[in-house]
């Protein structure tokens, strides 16, 4: 198999936009080919995420869409969908349509459009990513989901209230150094901890917002990928499973399909957990971050909240935990998030990630996830 | 028998007050229908059991935002409950006071109509 590298990233200011997602993706992308120093001519496929465009914008076919908009009708293109992981997952398979051969150069991206609509819809689009027949019949939420979550892990492990808000807080401070983040604004313990009820025992500012955003990559072979000014090498891309019903799932304080990518990311590229400089991970939720930094072998189980309470996952920590500001102040355009975290840590294996640079990062990790934890997947990344 | 029964079977005896589970005939695991393999042994050998209906709270929350189409009945409990037979279902928790849900309270299967489907719930034992 041929190496693979990201040759150029592009990414659109996250939060409300009165653009399409396609327009969303193609300002995005031709970010990236500018970032590449690469002629669109040179791009052979597009691999596209995108998960509620058919709810909020009335829109299906939406991978032919944003490569017309970017100006490449003719290349092949692909949707892909697995909730909150869809673009993530299209860049696991551009990945190895490069590494086979097939092509030399791809796109990756994602957008999604969802603050067009009120609230209730887009809880109850999100909602969708559950099970119609058993979850969305109780009305269930996304919220509601990792709620189950973090009343087994603090039932387990003791993890408390104070912990999960110190995820928030962490993530805000991040969020401050980055410009294209939604929430460019400090917030206090008090601040989550006094913020409403939305899932009991998880409150408003536990959650991650509702985001309108695009982001692109430029894959390349290496032969390609060698001429290029700042490649990025991807070490490794994998993705794994987990029982599509909460009901199914033996432990809820766990989330299965997370410790097996990343046990099959780190095989392949002969990494250990301890080699990671830099993670950016799907904190959709707070409790979301401290089970996947667990998960993902960063800190032992049940010290996931221990770890965010004493600054470990920091810039400046142990091992800086989305110095973006993630999904919580960064935001979470659903279809556009597993290609933004790409971006972010390609930005700081080049070491151009300016005031939130993780001094010295060699290695990066992403982690995205999808629905009711039923998908993951996690990519490792080297610079030379 | 070797098919598992279909998820229409499962809700119409849900909802005339009986959970049905399957059991694997080569290797005895259990499960909620309906699935077509054994996950733990590969097998397609399926047999219908009667579940009892008690169960643990395994892990809770209650749902102050609601998605469209459940606004109204907002706040509502939900849970994961690990039947007695060791498999688990999701069900609405209803006739029990918010406060009083914790992980580890016994409760009881009750069928549920939410907008005129039929749903899993949990009422006091």
């Amino acid at each position: 198999m041929r190496r693979v590298a990201v040759i150029g990233v592009g990414v659109t200011k996250f939060g409300k936009h009165d653009r399409t997602s396609a327009e969303l993706f193609a300002s995005a992308a031709a970010d990236a080919l500018a970032d590449a120093d690469l002629p669109a001519s040179r791009i052979q496929a597009l691999y596209y995420g995108n998960v509620v465009g058919s709810e909020t914008e009335k829109q299906l076919h939406t991978s032919p869409q944003a490569a017309s908009l970017l100006g490449l009708p003719a290349i092949p293109t692909t949707r892909f969908e697995t909730a909150c992981a869809s673009s993530h997952a299209a860049f696991r398979h551009a990945v190895m349509e490069i590494a086979s051969g097939t092509s030399d150069v791809v796109m990756v991206g994602g957008a999604e459009r969802v603050l067009n609509v009120p609230t209730p819809d887009s809880t109850e689009y999100f909602a969708y990513a559950s099970d119609a027949s058993w979850e969305q019949t109780l009305g269930l939420t996304f919220p509601g989901v990792f709620a189950l979550v973090a009343r087994a892990h603090m039932h387990k492990h003791g993890t408390t209230e104070a912990q999960m808000a110190a995820v928030a807080v962490k993530n805000h401070k991040h969020g401050v150094l980055n410009p294209k983040a939604q929430f460019q604004k400090e917030i206090t313990l008090e601040t989550v901890l006094k913020s409403p009820l939305v899932a009991d025992p998880l409150k408003l500012y536990d959650c991650c917002p509702f985001t309108d955003g695009g982001a692109a990559l430029v894959l390349a072979s290496e032969e390609v990928a060698r001429k290029a000014r700042r490649p990025i090498w991807v070490l490794a891309s994998a993705a794994a499973s987990d029982w599509m019903l909460i009901s199914d799932k033996r432990d809820l304080s766990r989330v299965p399909a997370t410790e097996r990518a990343a046990a099959a990311a780190y095989r392949q590229a002969g990494k250990r957990p301890e080699d990671v400089d830099v993670v950016e991970l799907h904190d959709c939720f707070t409790i979301a971050e401290i089970v996947a930094t667990e998960g993902l072998g960063l800190f032992e189980p049940g010290t996931g909240g221990l770890a965010a309470e004493k600054g470990w996952t920091s810039l400046g920590g142990k091992v800086p935990v989305n110095p973006s500001g993630g999904l919580k102040a960064k935001g979470h355009p659903i279809g556009a998030t597993g290609a933004a975290q790409i971006c972010e840590i390609v930005t700081q294996l080049r070491g151009e990630a300016g005031p939130r640079q993780v001094e010295g990062a060699r290695t990066g990790l992403t982690h995205t996830l999808g629905g009711n934890t039923a998908t993951v997947l996690v990519s490792l990344f080297g610079r030379d | 028998m070797t098919e598992s029964p279909s998820l229409g079977d499962f809700f119409a005896q849900a909802r005339a007050g009986q959970l049905i589970g399957i059991k694997c005939g080569s290797c005895g695991a259990l499960a909620i229908p309906p699935r077509q393999l054994c996950p733990e042994c590969g097998q397609r050998k399926w047999s219908q059991i009667p579940l009892s209906g008690d169960g643990v709270i395994a892990s809770f929350t209650v749902i102050r935002i609601a998605p469209r189409g459940h606004t109204g009945e907002s706040p509502y409990a939900i849970a994961a409950v690990r039947l007695a037979e060791g498999i688990s279902l999701l069900g609405r928790v209803v006739d029990i006071p918010f406060e009083r849900l914790a992980v580890g309270l016994k409760v009881r299967f009750r069928p549920l109509v939410v907008q005129e489907q039929t749903a899993i719930g949990f009422g006091p034992v």
